[in-house]
């Protein structure tokens, strides 16, 4: 804190009450706090903030609202860019070239992406169906691929039975998987999230009291 | 603001200093709160909502401070936990990227600091927010289920202005004007 600081932490304590005091010190304390949280740049440092819209990788290219004190841009087309705060509609196009020299860190340092399996049950159990079980050295390959794998198991059911069963036989699925997952030691037990949405998120929308094979699933992503 | 009464005195000078103190820790604790970013009330502080997926050093994810009044920081390696309110840091030569719960990936250049203000992630309830702001450096994004869900509840501020997400890849920079 500067010389300059408004709150005078050598005030002469006699001259306050002690509630005061109290008071003063609080507030001293508390603007300490809040200033180590969010250090204060040097006042007068003015930010420029660019935005470059890029493909995804399944080859679409989405959108982005920029709004700042010019107005809002709309950018949609791949490499498309603007400068945060320009008049609304101001964008240029930004070539690999140029991309990789200013963004070149940020896009190696992407991680893999997640990766998404689905594994299928015989009706009311907890039995693989022999295709999704094929599938198990596959998700295991996924998982050795990443230095540091974290793994999403939420199981489901169709919409025969009511809810406390499915939930219970949701989590059941969702258990054997994981307990599959961790035995093929790529993996932290901790680093596997367990879930049951019972019958309340059908992959195919039917109606109650239906028989449905798709829905007796258990859904992984592999991070 | 209540000061000890006749009632407490009865008990004693130590509780009176006890109970001082700990009206004073509140106090404190409470206007700390408010000068700092208003995070959701429903969801846990310290739940991880993501993980270190890559880290080049220098590179270190930093806590909110706590209810101790200290800032933690921790060297980022594959594997450290992110929780909400985290920082996410880099010197000259650092880099990192981060998976979250609901895929999204945020990935780092040198010099950065992004801070991840907002996060919630349920699905079943319709809770989906994700607030983060970059202060400087540069930063890649990649959407995952909360901008495919509910786009307008993601934002990405910047000291010029935000950027609203609507289900996209895109890359943001950051650097102070000469």
């Amino acid at each position: 804190m500067k010389e300059s600081s408004p709150l005078r932490i050598g005030m002469p304590l006699p001259r306050l009450g002690r509630l005061a005091w109290l008071a003063t010190n609080t507030v001293v304390l508390a603007s300490l706090l809040a200033g180590c949280a969010t250090p204060p740049p040097p006042a007068p440092v003015r930010y420029s903030a660019t935005v470059v819209l890029l493909d995804n990788d399944d080859g679409t290219t989405g959108k982005v609202h920029v709004s700042g004190s010019g107005g809002m841009t709309v950018l949609d087309r791949s490499h498309e860019a603007t400068f945060i705060g320009s008049p609304t509609g101001t964008t240029f196009d930004l070539n690999d070239g140029q991309l990789q020299k200013d963004f070149g860190p940020a896009l190696a340092a992407s991680p893999i992406p997640p990766t998404h399996f689905l594994m299928y049950f015989d009706f009311g159990s907890t039995k693989l169906t022999a295709e999704s079980r094929a599938l198990l050295p596959k998700i295991l390959d996924e998982v050795g691929k990443r230095p540091a794998p974290d793994v999403s198991v939420i199981g489901h059911t169709d919409t025969v039975g009511d809810d406390p069963v499915n939930e219970a036989l949701g989590l059941s699925r969702a258990k054997l998987v994981a307990d599959m997952l961790a035995a093929g030691r790529k993996i932290e037990p901790s680093k596997i999230a367990l879930e049951s949405h019972g019958k309340r998120n059908l992959l195919v929308p039917t109606p109650d009291k239906t028989v449905e094979p798709r829905n007796r699933r258990v859904e992984v992503t592999v991070r | 603001m209540a000061m000890p009464t006749e009632n407490t005195r009865t008990d004693g000078p130590p509780i009176e200093r006890a109970s001082r103190w700990i009206l004073a820790a509140a106090v404190t604790m409470a206007i700390a709160s408010m000068a700092m970013p208003a995070t959701a009330e429903t969801a846990p502080q310290d739940e991880v909502i993501g993980y270190v997926k890559t880290a080049v050093p220098d590179a270190e994810v930093v806590a909110a401070m706590n209810t101790s009044n200290t800032a933690t920081t921790v060297k980022a390696v594959p594997g450290t936990p992110v929780r909400r309110g985290n920082s996410l840091r880099t010197g000259p030569a650092g880099s990192m990227g981060v998976t979250f719960k609901d895929n999204t990936i945020i990935s780092i250049g040198p010099d950065t600091e992004v801070s991840v203000d907002d996060y919630l992630y349920e699905p079943s309830k319709g809770d989906l927010k994700l607030g983060a702001s970059i202060g400087k450096g540069t930063m890649q994004y990649v959407s995952g289920v909360i901008a495919k869900l509910k786009p307008e509840a993601v934002a990405i501020k910047t000291p010029t202005g935000t950027i609203g997400v609507r289900g996209t890849k895109f890359v943001v920079k950051v650097e102070p004007t000469p």
